[in-house]
């Protein structure tokens, strides 16, 4: 099975993406949009399975970059 | 990754058989890219179609106010320059490449309009898909603007 997935970034103001996946993704997975990295917290499916595809919606949030007192 | 193996995993040759996958591979041209290249730019003529056989790419829309930024970004087994296929118009925004070593199988408008017309089963498979990602993009596009 091939999922086939529609990022959408919270907030409007980051491009989000449309990516295959080999694994359905989870709440909580990391993907790679362009250069950011997000945290999946919400899927739902956008249209019925075909063959071998699923369709599905992930809402993700970009993951913070660590703060300096983080990095030490 | 050969290009049938790519065409497999790609939403727009869903349904297609080996058969016809062969004819598609036959005039499908492979190209790599270096992050940054820009693979077609807005205002260009449109033609043909690219599917993401690997990498990503971003997609690059002009605003009012003359600045470019990426829309959406697409990855493995997405398509690009679809929609000049269908309705001839010069292309809508610009493709930058975004990792590197992206892999990108092009098929020009001609040698697509040609295979489908000789082989309207392919056609109408082709056809059908096409609409189908388009209405996927749509999606995406209506479920981004209810989230924000």
């Amino acid at each position: 099975m091939i999922y086939k997935v529609s990022y959408v970034v919270e907030g409007g103001d980051l491009p989000g993406g449309i990516k295959n996946e080999e694994k359905a993704p989870e709440v909580g997975d990391e993907v790679q949009l362009g250069p950011k990295t997000f945290v999946v917290t919400e899927i739902m499916e956008i249209m019925p399975p075909r063959d071998d595809f699923q369709f599905l919606h992930a809402t993700v949030r970009p993951v913070e970059d660590p703060s300096p007192a983080e990095i030490g | 990754m050969d290009v049938k193996a790519a065409m497999k995993k790609a939403v727009l040759f869903q349904g297609l058989d080996d058969a016809q996958l062969n004819q598609l591979a036959q005039i499908s041209h492979e190209r790599v890219y270096d992050a940054g290249a820009v693979i077609f730019s807005e205002g260009d003529a449109g033609d043909g179609i690219y599917i993401i056989g690997s990498g990503q790419v971003g997609v690059e829309q002009t605003d009012t106010s003359g600045e470019t930024s990426p829309s959406i970004y697409l990855g493995e087994g997405q398509v690009a320059g679809e929609m000049a296929l269908i309705d001839g118009a010069k292309r809508s925004a610009s493709i930058v490449v975004v990792d590197a070593d992206t892999r990108i199988y092009y098929i020009t408008t001609e040698d697509f309009t040609a295979l489908c017309q000789r082989q309207t089963d392919i056609g109408y498979i082709m056809m059908r898909n096409i609409a189908q990602d388009l209405s996927f993009k749509l999606r995406h596009g209506s479920y981004n603007l209810t989230k924000n």
